[in-house]
C-alpha cells in the first residue's frame, strides 16, 4: 500500500464526517409503537427509547443514530420498513 | 386482540366482522402494492439486476408515505438511495402482508401467534393505518375528529386498538 497524497488525506477526513439518522414527527405512528421500534431495532433501552421518541414528537425530529454513511441508509432503510419517517444526512 | 399469556406466548382473536374487516383491507393493501407506477416501461436489464427501482417519490401521497426519500435535503442522493432500497422495501412489506393474509385465511376465531408473525403482523398493520391515516389526511397541522361518525375514522380507530394490543402484548 502506498502512502496517501496529503490532499487525499483532507478529503478523507472530510468525508469521513459522520453521518446521522433523523426520525420525523409524524402524526399517525402511535408514541408506543415508534418507542417499540427504537428498542427493537437499535437496542436501545425503555428510558433512552421514550426520551428519543418524545424528542421526535416534540421537536419534530430526532437524531436516533450516527455512524458512516453506509450505516446510516441501513438504519434510514430498516425505520422505512416500520414505517417511520427517517432520513439520513452528514452531521454538520 | 393481541394477548399475552403464559410463558409470554401471543394470541390473537378476531370475531367475524373483524376478520372481514381486516381480510379486506389487507387485500386492498397487497394491491396498491403490487401495481406501482414503475412496474410500466422498466428497462428489462434494471429489473433483472434488481435496479429497476424509481428514483422518484410517488404522486400518490400514501405511497409516498409508505416509501419516503432517504434525504431531505439531497435530490440525488435520494433518488439513488430509492433505486437500490426501494424494492426490496416494497417485498419486505409484500412479505408481511402475505403472512398476515395467510393466518386469516381458514380462520378458525383464535389463533397463536409467534414472534415472527407478531413483528409481520405490527409492520403490516401499521402500514395499513400510515396509508389510511393519509387517506383520511391525518396531518400534524389539522386536529382530527376521531369521534366522528364516519368509516374511515372507525376503520383507522380499530387499527389504532388492534395495533395497541399488540403493542401491549409485545412489551
Amino acid at each position: 500500500m502506498s502512502a496517501m497524497p496529503i490532499e487525499d488525506v483532507a478529503i478523507d477526513v472530510m468525508t469521513d464526517r459522520p453521518w446521522i439518522t433523523l426520525v420525523w414527527n409524524d402524526p399517525i405512528n402511535l408514541m408506543t409503537y415508534v418507542t417499540y421500534v427504537f428498542q427493537t431495532y437499535f437496542g436501545y433501552d425503555k428510558p433512552k427509547a421514550e426520551l428519543l421518541m418524545l424528542d421526535v414528537h416534540e421537536k419534530g425530529r430526532a437524531v436516533v443514530s450516527s455512524g458512516t454513511r453506509e450505516e446510516m441508509e441501513r438504519d434510514v432503510a430498516a425505520m422505512h420498513s416500520y414505517g417511520l419517517w427517517a432520513t439520513l444526512q452528514k452531521d454538520d | 386482540m393481541f394477548k399475552s399469556g403464559l410463558g409470554g406466548k401471543l394470541t390473537l382473536k378476531l370475531d367475524d366482522a373483524e376478520l372481514g374487516v381486516l381480510s379486506q383491507l389487507f387485500e386492498q393493501m397487497a394491491e396498491l402494492l403490487e401495481h406501482p407506477e414503475s412496474e410500466a416501461g422498466a428497462d428489462p436489464l434494471a429489473k433483472m439486476l434488481n435496479m429497476s427501482g424509481s428514483t422518484q417519490i410517488s404522486e400518490d401521497p400514501a405511497l409516498a408515505r409508505l416509501f419516503p426519500d432517504g434525504y431531505s435535503d439531497d435530490e440525488h442522493a435520494s433518488a439513488d438511495f430509492r433505486r437500490f432500497t426501494e424494492q426490496d422495501l416494497r417485498a419486505q412489506k409484500l412479505a408481511a402482508l402475505t403472512t398476515v393474509r395467510d393466518s386469516l385465511s381458514g380462520w378458525t376465531g383464535k389463533s397463536s401467534v409467534t414472534s415472527q408473525q407478531a413483528q409481520d403482523w405490527l409492520k403490516a398493520i401499521n402500514d395499513l393505518r400510515l396509508v389510511l391515516g393519509t387517506r383520511l389526511e391525518i396531518t400534524a397541522e389539522v386536529e382530527t375528529n376521531f369521534e366522528a361518525d364516519e368509516p374511515g375514522i372507525h376503520l383507522y380507530n380499530y387499527l389504532t386498538y388492534l395495533q395497541g394490543t399488540l403493542i401491549d402484548a409485545l412489551t
